[in-house]
């Protein structure tokens, strides 16, 4: 059909025959054409159908001669091959098209940002060089060994982390639109990935870097020996990267996640001989340059598999799974959402509900106990089923140790609290559900405190036995810790214990930041007032608490506190209550001085005047 | 059976605005024991609002809901024991398969046979086969029938429920409407909002017609 021919077509009353001419209808109705001149609304469907009043059609574009028209059958067409190439132009040149700034406005904007960069950067500069300096000092035997070894426990940490980030995300992921769009169509997906993947080696690379560099040149070794630290974190986490995206091509997990356990069985093994050497509990004959050359050794490594993954990784992009790619690509969307809020309990429910999908199906338990003991019994089950939450409990055990053993031993409350309170809050999962949105609190026959009582009571005993485990530390166990007589070490440890369940508590109950609330005037642009408030939850608690601890206070001030914050803690909603008991009792006392005054008015107005005297 | 001499649901000049925008104004019910009482209106009607209301999930601008005799109160333990929900907030705990949850529930509200009651609703909503699945892995049809579940598988007075046909397939909704008149005919008092008209016949026994979109002052008809 010729375009002006469908312009005519167009241009007629709809269920009119065969247009003739060039006349024109007037358009006034709702109903709208496409191009293919067909009337899509049900209007003028029903008047196409029936030899009825031709219905006038509202034309929405007004076609010229111009534009073009696509005049084959897609059925029978032989599509011409893709150029992955200008796809990604293509793409490139809308996102650019479309964005409302330049990088240049940003940074310019940014200048916060960059004050803090460069304030930061100049503290961690600051503290790399008095600790070169102290490290000076460390002579002793211990001490060397102790500085050989923690750069050890960095480097596998890193390479745990990275390993466990790789899996969680992909590493390789795809927006929704990317896999809907372009995955779908007939291209190579290795082209279109390529540049996806070398970024992710290099931002593995770049982090890990920092980081194992930061590390090795905190505990005093020299720039050189700090430089083959950063080069072996971060070649042996591109390699693993590499490795990690290889795999993913090959749709298998299991190896990521045996390497991952391996990583940090080792980095828990190097801190864990850090704490021993530094305490003097055993003593490691350890030369500072045969670790540096086996960083070396590991860099190396970490350079090969870099390459031979790197390669196997990129030939495997052709095949890997879209659905895959986009589950990391909706993961990576969901977590940058949190963190624009600000919400880092909603970044952990997201992994949570992620953990969950994964595994699917779990072999049900019969519950135990009535009332509010189910809700005790279920918690103990839920720990027996997953007690992989009891092993950040475990590992954490080693931090006062550490602390101790490195002479930090006033800061241990808060240090050793902190990590207890990371390691409390996967076990307070019924918590976190149960307050963050009030449907299945609704449905339990409890008041919130009862629930709230009920569902701490698993964490409680763990941390409580935490804090037992934990004495020694706080005592001093070990030649090279400061001691302390065993009552206070107990007050210590039983407080640090608390603290960190209740900061827990805090940390998981707390309410996102409201959007609907007034915004306050910042700096940064308008926020809500609890947007900043959320980066410190749990935190603050675990200062109140362990704050007088550190000043050298009574603990007996830590006690109240603790107390008072429990209480406020595990009454949860029923400062709501009060609140609107409050605004009843509010809104009743206005109601009955309405009345009164009603009834003052209705008095005068039937006050007989008293009879006049004659 | 005696007739009860409070209504399970009594609910008197309610009034419930967002910002400037009333959503419902002036809005009275009664319900009392054996009766169904369909809320039907379109879109934005206030529907929902009004249940949410009921539930306590929604704070009230005026008026006074109670629920067998006693003011409305979210949080009350003697509320929750009486009043069994289905609207659009019910949420599930991630590690916990089907029929944990339903255990839970039960176990939770005292029920001495609870496995005996799970093993009958399980059955009852077809969530048979995905009884150790987690929620997260279930097609929204068979969240709804867990939801719904859960509202059946523990004692009650009042039953609320926002569209309980959406997502559930035709035999769903039969089995739902079956299984409501047979809860109402032993005296459960139900409040539900729908647009299933099959539903509201069978099951209502008054239906109460939100009149007015959203921007306009909506009362009880």
């Amino acid at each position: 059909m010729s375009k002006r021919a469908r312009k005519k077509q167009l241009n007629r009353p709809a269920g009119a025959g065969p247009a003739s001419d060039g006349t024109t209808a007037q358009p006034q109705g709702p109903a709208t054409a496409d191009q293919s001149g067909l009337a899509t609304s049900p209007k003028a469907a029903s008047s196409a159908a029936g030899p009825a009043t031709p219905e006038p059609i509202d034309l929405p574009v007004d076609l010229d001669d111009d534009v073009p028209v696509y005049d084959h059958d897609l059925l029978t067409v032989e599509p011409e091959p893709v150029s992955e190439r200008e796809l990604r132009a293509l793409m490139k040149d809308w996102r650019r098209g479309r964005a409302t700034r330049h990088l240049w406005d940003v940074i310019q904007d940014g200048y916060v940002a960059l004050l803090a960069f460069v304030m930061i950067g100049g503290m961690i500069f600051s503290v790399v060089w008095r600790a070169q300096g102290i490290a000076a000092e460390c002579t002793t035997a211990s001490c060397q060994t102790g500085r050989t070894l923690l750069p050890w426990a960095a480097l596998f940490g890193t390479l745990a982390v990275t390993l466990a980030v790789a899996r969680l995300f992909g590493p390789i992921v795809a927006s929704a639109s990317e896999g809907f769009w372009l995955m779908d169509a007939p291209v190579r997906r290795s082209r279109l990935l390529s540049g996806r993947l070398a970024a992710v080696l290099t931002v593995s690379a770049v982090v890990s870097a920092v980081f194992g560099g930061l590390v090795a040149a905190l505990t005093g070794s020299s720039f050189a020996e700090a430089g083959i630290w950063a080069a072996a974190s971060a070649l042996g986490a591109a390699g693993l990267t590499a490795f990690s995206a290889a795999e993913q091509g090959a749709d298998r997990h299991w190896t990521v996640r045996v390497l991952t356990w391996l990583a940090g069985a080792l980095g828990l093994a190097a801190l864990t001989a850090v704490v021993a050497v530094a305490a003097g509990w055993v003593s490691l004959g350890i030369d500072l340059k045969l670790g540096v050359q086996l960083a070396g050794i590991v860099g190396g490594v970490g350079l090969l598999l870099l390459v031979a993954c790197g390669v196997l990784a990129f030939v495997r992009l052709d095949g890997m799974r879209r659905a895959r790619m986009m589950s990391g690509g909706s993961l990576v969307s969901g977590m940058q959402g949190a963190m624009f809020a600000m919400d880092v309990g909603l970044m952990r429910d997201i992994l949570v509900e992620r953990d969950a999908m994964e595994r699917g199906h779990v072999r049900p338990t019969r519950g135990r106990g009535l009332g509010v003991q189910a809700l005790v019994w279920r918690d103990l089950q839920r720990l027996i089923r997953f007690p992989k939450s009891l092993l950040l409990l475990v590992v954490g055990l080693v931090v006062p140790y550490a602390v101790g053993a490195l002479g930090l031993a006033a800061f241990s409350p808060f240090i050793s609290g902190m990590v207890l309170m990371t390691a409390l809050v996967p076990l307070l999962g019924s918590l976190r559900v149960l307050s963050r949105t009030k449907g299945l609190a609704r449905a339990f026959p409890f008041s919130t405190q009862d629930i709230r009582r009920a569902v701490m009571t698993v964490p409680a005993v763990l941390a409580l036995i935490w804090a037992g485990l934990a004495i020694p530390a706080f005592a001093g166990l070990g030649s090279g810790m400061q001691h302390m007589p065993i009552l206070d070490a107990v007050i210590h440890a039983a407080l640090t214990g608390v603290a960190g369940l209740l900061a827990a508590v805090r940390w998981v109950t707390a309410k996102p930041a409201d959007y609907g609330a007034p915004m306050m005037q910042t700096g940064m642009g308008a926020m809500p007032p609890g947007l900043m408030l959320n980066l410190f939850r749990g935190i603050d608690v675990m200062a109140g608490v362990t704050g007088p601890l550190l000043l050298g206070w009574s603990p007996w001030i830590s006690v109240v506190i603790a107390v008072i914050i429990f209480f406020l803690l595990q009454g949860g909603m029923s400062m709501e209550d009060a609140q609107a008991m409050q605004e009843e009792q509010k809104k009743q006392m206005a109601e009955l001085k309405g009345e009164t005054a009603a009834a003052k008015g209705s008095a005068q107005k039937t006050r007989i005047p008293p009879p006049s005297r004659r | 059976m005696a007739k009860q001499r409070t209504p399970v649901l009594k609910v008197s000049k309610l009034k419930k605005s967002y910002g400037p925008v009333t959503i419902v104004n002036d809005f009275s019910l009664e319900v009392w024991p054996g009766e169904a009482v369909a809320i039907t209106g379109r879109n934005g009607a206030g529907k929902s609002t009004i249940l949410r209301c009921l539930v306590g999930a929604d704070k009230i601008d005026d008026g006074t809901i109670e629920v067998c005799g006693e003011k409305m109160r979210e949080s009350s333990p003697q509320i929750r024991r009486d009043l069994a929900t289905v609207i659009d907030d019910l949420d599930f705990f991630p590690d916990l398969s089907v029929v944990e949850h339903l255990d839970l529930l039960a176990r939770a509200h005292g029920l001495p046979d609870a496995d005996v009651a799970v093993d009958d609703i399980l059955h009852q909503v077809q969530l048979v086969p995905q009884s150790g699945q987690l929620p997260g892995t279930l097609s929204s049809g068979q969240r709804r029938r867990l939801a719904l579940a859960t509202a059946f598988v523990r004692p009650r007075q009042l039953l609320i429920l926002d569209e309980p046909e959406q997502r559930l397939d035709v035999e769903g909704v039969q089995w739902l409407a079956d299984r409501l008149v047979e809860e109402r005919q032993k005296g459960l008092a139900i409040v539900m909002a729908s647009h299933e008209p099959m539903l509201v016949e069978r099951v209502a026994t008054r239906t109460v017609r939100i009149g007015s979109a959203r921007g306009a002052e909506a009362g009880a008809a």
